[in-house]
């Protein structure tokens, strides 16, 4: 009777919500290059890199809060193929990757809770 | 005391593994990436199975999936018409490279700036990645779809399988044919091995070896079933293969002969691998699954624990699981 091999443990399968590449990896901290041009490159100074780092922060609070103030109303997609749609918001994935709406106006009729992926879009507007 | 061999089981996708690849030993330890038709492919830890992430984007099934080298880019071939280019570092797509019909195979260059493809359009592309606009150098030949294409001899030819039962040696820069290889039955997988210059080729029930360079045969092994992959250890003492009858081969590459036969899969195996420093290889079914097996059964490896008999009944063994049978991630 052979004895099986002994594991420490299984292998991590994937998280549901997320598609991975922990950012706080090390492989991910050491190789990942800036993202932030005035800080890559030549030395432009840290106020370029200060100014752009506002910037950067400032467009992402906006668009957050975009998010955030489109909830529950209607929202006019602009899709690809030339396909415009209509739904009630209701809220993003954590990666920006799908958008959870609720009566979704389409030329097929209208759908009551669907899932929009965002690589779809082209825009989206909305009234405050 | 001789041990039984337990598969590490790495679940996730949802449909047929269809292809995986390794990456070479990076600082990080070495990659392995998994394509599924569930169009997600995925990029893993090679000695653990752990998950790293997945790469969203294609729209169809995954045919083909390749790492570089480093492990920082990785490629992907899909039934969308599209090969993809990604950064294996962020999961962020790089590149999508329009065909004008499915893509099965994706392979990069040593350097990583060139991506060579291939797939039911029955021609081969060369992309310069840093010119991704720029058009692909295109090779015609093979009469129908091409399964496979990797480069070889120092990214200085290009070897490729298709469905017309040809494997094609080709140069680089001409785009010439320089030898063709006919079979009486479909290849059904092609790796090559630069270290030695082997070609190890599948079809029917049999595991063929050739000198990649001149494409003469070495020598061939008939196993008990047809086989979908081969893959020779980079010692090149032994070399394992499955197919469709959900096992894993092992056999000597000297002596010709079967070593040990696993098994695990619960659906046909369609590819199978040797990690870069041998230790293990992985395989992916038709069952949806990925299993890593160790080439040395009972040696302390990855997640794998070489366990002294006394050990396994003292206090100290709570860290250790010791499967009964089977086991399932």
């Amino acid at each position: 009777m052979k004895t099986p091999v002994s594991v420490l443990r299984l292998p991590r399968g994937p998280e549901p919500n997320s598609r991975g590449f922990d950012p706080n990896s090390p492989r991910y901290i050491a190789l990942c290059p800036t993202t932030i041009p005035a800080s890559s490159g030549n030395k432009a100074g840290s106020v370029t890199l200060e100014e752009e780092q506002r910037v950067r922060s400032e467009l992402r609070e906006r668009f957050l809060r975009t998010l955030l103030a489109m909830t529950s109303k209607p929202v006019h997609f602009s899709l690809y193929e030339k396909v415009q749609v209509q739904a009630k918001f209701g809220a993003s994935d954590i990666d920006i990757l799908n958008f959870q709406v609720s009566d979704l106006q389409t030329p097929l009729g209208v759908q009551k809770e669907a899932l929009l992926r965002c690589q779809d879009m082209i825009s989206f507007s909305f009234q405050l | 005391m001789a041990m039984r061999q337990t598969p590490l089981t790495c679940s996730g996708h949802t449909r047929p593994v269809v292809d995986l690849a390794f990456s070479g030993i990076t600082p990080y330890g070495y990659f392995l990436i998994s394509a599924c038709k569930d169009g997600k492919p995925m990029l893993r830890q090679g000695d653990t199975g752990d998950w790293i992430g997945t790469f969203l984007g294609h729209k169809g099934a995954v045919w083909g999936a390749t790492l570089n080298k480093e492990a920082t880019k990785a490629a992907t071939a899909a039934a969308d018409f599209s090969a993809k280019v990604w950064d294996a570092v962020t999961g962020d797509e790089v590149l999508t490279l329009a065909h004008k019909h499915i893509v099965k195979s994706v392979n990069f260059t040593q350097d990583s700036n060139c991506l060579l493809t291939g797939g039911n359009d029955k021609l081969l592309r060369i992309y310069d990645l840093s010119k991704p606009e720029a058009e692909p150098q295109e090779i015609s030949g093979h009469t129908s779809a091409v399964k496979k294409a990797l480069w070889c001899n120092n990214d200085q030819q290009i070897l490729s399988a298709a469905d017309d039962r040809t494997i094609r040696l080709w140069d680089r820069n001409t785009g010439e044919a320089v030898k063709t290889l006919s079979f009486e039955a479909s290849v059904s997988s092609m790796e090559y091995i630069p270290d030695g210059e082997i070609l190890v080729i599948t079809y029917g029930r049999t595991i063929a070896f050739y000198k990649a360079h001149t494409l003469d045969p070495i020598k061939t092994v008939d196993a008990p079933a047809s086989i979908h992959s081969a893959s020779l250890h980079p010692d090149k003492d032994f070399f394992v293969a499955g197919g469709d009858d959900f096992k894993l081969y092992k056999y000597d590459y000297t002596t010709k002969e079967e070593m040990e036969s696993y098994k695990g899969h619960f659906g046909p195996v369609h590819c199978v691998r040797f990690s870069p420093d041998g230790e293990l290889y992985a395989s992916g079914s038709e069952d949806g699954t990925l299993r890593l097996w160790q080439t040395a059964v009972g040696k302390t490896y990855g997640l794998w624990k070489c366990v002294l008999p006394e050990e396994l009944s003292s206090e100290n063994s709570d860290a250790l699981y010791c499967p009964p049978a089977e086991i399932k991630a």
